[in-house]
């Protein structure tokens, strides 16, 4: 069967293909419209993965959004109701947003591909959140928990899956917390606070946490409150997220913490008012990770089972995530690549395949890589016209030149195959450079990512080194293999790689496995060889306020506009003629 | 005319709460429309536009920062007020960015076109605003930065759609001022509908809602805190939208 998933309309809409039970291409619409967070239906990333896999739309048997528009629409127009006479913008941004697109997918999505209407399914948003987590996992039996900021009405769910050898795959999620009580809406409320931007900054407030202390988390605890049975509850008097298209939080909440950060001032973690709001980042982190790592605990206790699939954005929290895989009692933690929103045009197209057509169960490929493959030949061409020299190169001429620019403190932008599915560069679209020293982090922001200076950077690491410069516990390697775990650097480590170490001693590593990215591990060890540290720094590669790159034209002009030094193109490589020219910086020490 | 705007010009940039406010404002704009620049150079076949189009989008980049740059310090100089965004923003409309404008879709003439008129908007704006900003010299001195380079990025597209469409350069300059007009209009048209909708939806909000909010209340009074449990049939059927 031929199944089309796709999500879209809210952020990071992407469509995904599955074929006879398998992904075969998956992709975010903003990779290739170029415009970060894109939410518009996905026609790009659709006509890319139906190319992709030589298909017409009337060549599909299904297709599959990732939510239930007329539910969503229930919950919004039911909110609204619910505030008045408080939501009358919110009341008449919710009719013409909603009436005016959102609701109408079927029509949209026959209008678009010209597929007969019977052939639209819908799963609902938590569901294609746990088949995203679950179906994709290397496990046969797990629990499953999905946490955001809202689907439909559910804002966290519970349940477990099954996939046997010879029977049917069940998804089966038992019960939900119901909108407006949200872990994901608690947090993006507290990143708005910070002076973030929803949806995209809550990765800096997990940041940002760990420079200050949790001295308000009992004021925390009075907007997160625990409920009886176990769950929570949001103190809807600090909030106003589910009554105004404008604002999160409420005066009280401003009463309670402070004035908030505007969104254009610095913080300086220096002062005062710097310090306050990382305490209250780390406040709120401690909650958050506290309520997490109690819910999987009862589910641990409940199911009795070893493996935990965790999906929806909140998933992307890697400090949480390894608190959740140290004290809840699951053994092993599975999160995918893209357990937010994207990741569901999968996971609805994995559900429909699996529960509603009942088809086999298949093991998905463990790898993130289901996007656009590299043209090398764009480089030769762009190098050409630029009077560039281009270097085509066997496979240990590569990485012994790669070596070399990384050992001389040179920065490399580093393609390689097919692009990621998910918000992390996992190897195939990367920045990399040395992580020994802190004057290269602070290169890197400001140089080439533009971005604040507490942010930091993530190691990389292979998985036969992994454990003898990070504290892994069991479970670690696997959590870290997409980069979804935050573990200490060993102590005596930390100053060899003070690029990639936080200031509270941690990193959030990627373990790679050589099946998964065999260059970039070739690299890794070569680059232990020389310097005995085979750990590189691992940022994406983008721009602040980009997507990160698709096409090799788009990797080399971040190339040019940034300050990366060399581009790496499959086994092609260009370098700054001032790079060229000049005499090596500094040696590893 | 001019000299009404030049008043409009200098009531809008007199005050230093608003000043910031524009400032930071244009930060964004510029840094979007650098991204625009940026998706030109990657689109464009052409080795000369892309490297012009590259140093451009850094033009863009850099005046995104000094605008933003500025905006903070006199933000700092200020009392703790309420944040003055968007409420002058059809007065001082500076640049657009290319927010309007699909780059993927544009050819180069068309968008050497497009973006000429729009850096000759921009560099005559920022004239107004330097001829405003005597008071504070050194916002004066950002917009007199900005301006010069502005004067360049006029200059280049100009001189390369002479270059990529020498005899429909004309044309193309004026079907890019048409379509500046077409934005207009639908810039006001949209603002227009957006109003008269909100006029109507306020009216039923408040004449029709006002029942169905009784009812919605009294349903949220009866829900219970914390889990709920998820018929098994929710697990199942997916032809439904509700």
């Amino acid at each position: 069967m031929k199944i089309l998933g796709v999500s879209a309309h809210y952020h990071d809409a992407a469509a995904a293909l599955v074929v006879d039970g398998l992904p075969v291409a998956a992709v975010q619409e903003e990779r290739l419209s170029r415009r970060k967070n894109d939410a518009a239906f996905p026609m790009g990333a659709i006509e890319w993965c139906l190319d992709q896999a030589g298909l017409r739309p009337e060549d599909l048997d299904a297709v599959v959004f990732y939510e239930r528009p007329m539910l969503k629409f229930d919950r919004i127009l039911t909110s609204a109701l619910r505030a008045f006479p408080h939501s009358r913008r919110a009341f008449a941004h919710a009719m013409k947003n909603t009436l005016g697109e959102k609701a109408w997918v079927r029509g949209l999505i026959t209008a678009q591909l010209g597929v007969r209407r019977d052939k639209i399914l819908f799963t609902e948003h938590h569901q294609s959140h746990a088949a995203a987590a679950f179906l994709t996992a290397p496990t046969r039996r797990a629990a499953i928990l999905t946490t955001d900021g809202v689907g439909e009405w559910a804002t966290t769910t519970v349940g477990r899956g099954e996939r046997p050898a010879d029977g049917p795959t069940r998804i089966i999620l038992d019960r939900e917390v119901r909108f407006p009580h949200s872990l994901g809406m608690f947090y993006s409320t507290f990143t708005a606070y910070l002076g973030f931007a929803i949806n995209e900054g809550e990765y800096k407030v997990m940041g940002l946490a760990a420079y200050g202390r949790p001295s308000m988390v009992d004021q925390v605890r009075k907007v997160l409150r625990r409920t009886p049975d176990g769950a929570f509850a949001l103190d809807l008097d600090y909030f106003e997220f589910h009554t105004s298209v404008t604002r999160s939080f409420s005066r009280r909440f401003v009463d309670l913490f402070g004035p908030p950060r505007l969104a254009h001032e610095p913080i300086d973690l220096e002062t005062a008012e710097g310090r306050r709001f990382a305490d209250i980042a780390a406040s709120a982190q401690q909650v958050l990770e506290e309520v997490l790592v109690d819910l999987t605990r009862r589910l641990k206790r409940e199911t009795g089972l070893p493996d935990l699939c965790l999906g929806g954005g909140v998933a992307l929290n890697g400090v949480a995530n390894t608190r959740i895989l140290a004290e809840s009692g699951f053994e092993r933690l599975f999160v995918p690549s893209a357990p937010g929103d994207a990741g569901s045009a999968l996971g609805a197209a994995l559900y429909a395949d699996r529960i509603h057509f009942g088809n086999p169960d298949r093991d998905i490929p463990d790898h993130p890589f289901w996007g656009p493959e590299l043209d090398e030949a764009d480089l030769a061409r762009l190098a050409g016209e630029d009077g560039l020299p281009l270097q085509i190169l066997d496979e240990p001429a590569l990485i012994d030149l790669s070596v070399e620019d990384l050992a001389h403190g040179r920065v490399v932008g580093w393609m390689d195959g097919a692009l990621e599915f998910g918000p992390r560069a996992l190897g195939h679209r990367s920045i990399l450079t040395a992580p020994h020293d802190l004057a290269m982090r602070d290169r890197l922001n400001r140089d080439i990512k533009y971005r604040e200076e507490f942010r930091p950077f993530a190691p990389v690491v292979p998985i036969e080194a992994a454990d003898r410069f990070f504290v892994l516990p069991p479970g670690g390697a696997r959590l870290a293999r997409f980069m979804s775990g935050v573990f200490p650097v060993r102590a005596e480590w930390r100053e060899r790689l003070a690029a990639v170490t936080h200031v509270d001693g941690t990193a959030r590593v990627q373990v790679l496995e050589r099946d998964m990215a065999p260059r970039l591990h070739d690299l890794l060890l070569a680059y232990g060889r020389r310097s005995g540290v085979p750990v590189l720094l691992n940022t994406s590669f983008n721009l602040a306020g980009e997507p990160i790159v698709n096409r090799v034209v788009e990797g080399y002009s971040t190339f040019r506009r940034s300050g990366i030094d060399v581009l790496v193109a499959g086994r092609s490589r260009i370098v700054k003629r001032a790079v060229a020219q000049a005499a090596p910086r500094e040696e590893v020490a | 005319m001019r000299s009404l705007l030049s008043l409009v010009h200098w009531w809008v940039w007199r005050d230093a709460r608003r000043r910031a406010t524009n400032l930071l404002r244009f930060a964004e704009v510029e840094a979007d429309g650098g991204r625009d620049i940026v998706r030109a150079a990657e689109q464009t076949r052409d080795p000369v536009l892309r490297k012009l189009f590259l140093v451009h989008a850094l033009d863009e980049q850099r005046h995104a920062e000094l605008f933003r740059e500025r905006g903070r310090a006199l933000m700092a100089q200020l009392p703790p007020g309420p944040d003055g965004g968007g409420r002058t923003q059809w007065l001082a409309p500076g640049e657009r960015g290319l927010d309007d404008l699909r780059v993927e879709q544009e050819r180069d003439g068309s968008l050497l076109a497009f973006l000429h008129l729009s850096e000759k908007t921009a560099a005559r704006d920022f004239a107004h605003y330097v001829d405003v900003l005597g008071h504070d010299p050194a916002t004066r001195e950002v917009f007199e930065k900005v301006a010069h380079d502005e004067a360049f990025h006029m200059t280049y597209t100009h001189a390369q759609l002479l270059r990529v469409s020498p005899e429909g350069h004309g044309r193309l300059l004026w079907m890019a001022r048409l379509r500046r007009l077409w934005s207009l209009y639908l810039r006001f048209a949209g603002a227009l509908a957006g109003l008269i909708g909100a006029v109507i939806l306020t009216l039923q909000y408040f004449i029709l809602v006002p029942p169905f909010a009784l009812l919605a209340r009294r349903a949220q009074a009866r829900e219970p805190l914390g889990w709920v449990a998820i018929p098994e049939q929710r697990n199942g059927a997916l032809t439904r939208q509700y």
